[in-house]
C-alpha cells in the first residue's frame, strides 16, 4: 500500500516568465508608436449668452484694438507698431480703465492679418493680474459679419 | 612568463537584469496614463501664447491646415477621426448638430499661426451662429525669447 510512499517525488510549479519582458517590450513600443504628445492647452474664450440680456456698446465707450496685417495694432485709432505692443498695450489700457474700469476691449482684426497676429494681442490682453496683466472685465472678439451689422444699423458704409 | 596560464579566472561578465522588469512596467504605466487618441492629424504651427489653459479631452476640433496647404477646415466631435467640410455653411452645420446633441460642448480652433484672420473670423462666425458656448484656441508654449 504505502510502497511507494518515501519515493514521492515532488513536481516543480513555476510559471514561466522569460517571455514577460518580450511582451512587455511590445507593448511599450506599441503605446510610443500611437500615443501623441499633442498640445491640449489654449486660450479660452466664452461666447456671450444669447438668453442674457446683452448691453449694446458704443464704440466710443470702448478701447477698440484693431490687428493690422504685419503685426501693427490700430489702438483707439492711433498706431502701435509691433514692438511697442509688448510694452505700451496694457499700460494705455490700464491708464483709460482707472476712470472707468468696467470699459470692454473690443479686439478687432483685419482680414488679411494672420491668426498669429491676433493671438499675439489676445495674449496679451489675457495676461493675468499676478504676471502684471490688467484686470479687463469684458474682451470682445466680433466677427466681420457682427462688425458689418453695426455698421448698417449705424447707416456707416464699411 | 606563462607560468600561471592555465590558472587563470574566468570573469563574470554579466549584466543585472533582474530591475528591467520594474523600469519597463513603469513605462508602459506611464504611456497608459498619457495615452491620448488623435482625432485630427493635421500638422500645424500652433501660435504661441504665455497663457495657456487645459482644454477638455472630449471637446469637438474645428482644424485649419496652414495657408501652403490651401487652409483647409476639418471638423470632428472629439471622438471620430476629423474630416474636411468645403464650405463655411457645412462647419455651421456640424456645430449645429453637435451643439443639438450637448449644448455645453466645448469647441477647440487648431490652427497654424499664419493662416489668413478671414478663414478664422468665418469659422468663429459659424460657431456663433450655432450657439457655442465655449472656444479653445490651441496653442503652444511661449517660451523667453520667442
Amino acid at each position: 500500500m504505502s510502497v511507494f510512499k518515501g519515493m514521492k517525488r515532488e513536481i516543480e510549479s513555476e510559471i514561466f516568465t522569460g517571455s514577460m519582458a518580450d511582451i512587455s517590450f511590445l507593448l511599450i513600443i506599441y503605446f510610443m508608436v500611437t500615443s501623441v504628445f499633442s498640445a491640449t492647452r489654449g486660450l479660452d474664450f466664452a461666447l456671450p449668452d444669447d438668453d442674457r440680456e446683452t448691453p449694446e456698446i458704443k464704440q466710443e465707450d470702448s478701447i477698440d484694438v484693431f490687428v493690422q496685417p504685419g503685426g501693427d495694432i490700430m489702438l483707439d485709432g492711433n498706431l502701435m507698431p509691433a514692438d511697442q505692443i509688448d510694452e505700451q498695450l496694457l499700460k494705455y489700457i490700464a491708464d483709460t480703465l482707472k476712470d472707468n474700469p468696467k470699459k470692454p476691449v473690443i479686439l478687432r482684426t483685419d482680414p488679411e492679418a494672420t491668426y498669429g497676429n491676433m493671438i499675439f494681442v489676445f495674449d496679451i490682453l489675457r495676461t493675468p493680474v499676478e504676471d502684471g496683466g490688467i484686470k479687463i472685465e469684458t474682451i470682445s472678439i466680433p466677427t466681420q459679419r457682427e462688425m458689418q451689422n453695426i455698421w448698417t444699423m449705424l447707416g456707416i458704409a464699411q | 612568463m606563462a607560468v600561471i596560464r592555465g590558472r587563470e579566472k574566468k570573469g563574470g561578465g554579466e549584466i543585472f537584469t533582474a530591475s528591467m522588469a520594474d523600469i519597463v512596467f513603469l513605462l508602459i504605466v506611464f504611456f497608459v496614463l498619457t495615452y491620448n487618441t488623435e482625432v485630427d492629424r493635421t500638422q500645424v504651427d500652433l501660435p504661441e501664447t504665455w497663457v495657456r489653459t487645459e482644454v477638455p479631452k472630449k471637446a469637438a476640433v474645428i482644424s485649419i491646415s496652414p495657408p501652403d496647404q490651401g487652409e483647409v477646415i476639418r471638423v470632428s466631435t472629439g471622438e471620430e477621426m476629423s474630416l474636411p467640410v468645403s464650405t463655411i455653411e457645412e462647419v455651421v452645420t456640424f456645430a449645429s448638430t453637435v451643439v443639438a446633441q450637448d449644448p455645453e460642448k466645448e469647441f477647440i480652433i487648431k490652427a497654424d499661426y499664419g493662416v489668413h484672420y478671414e478663414k478664422i473670423d468665418s469659422v468663429l462666425d459659424a460657431l456663433k451662429q450655432s450657439k457655442v458656448k465655449i472656444i479653445y484656441l490651441l496653442s503652444q508654449q511661449k517660451t523667453v525669447g520667442t
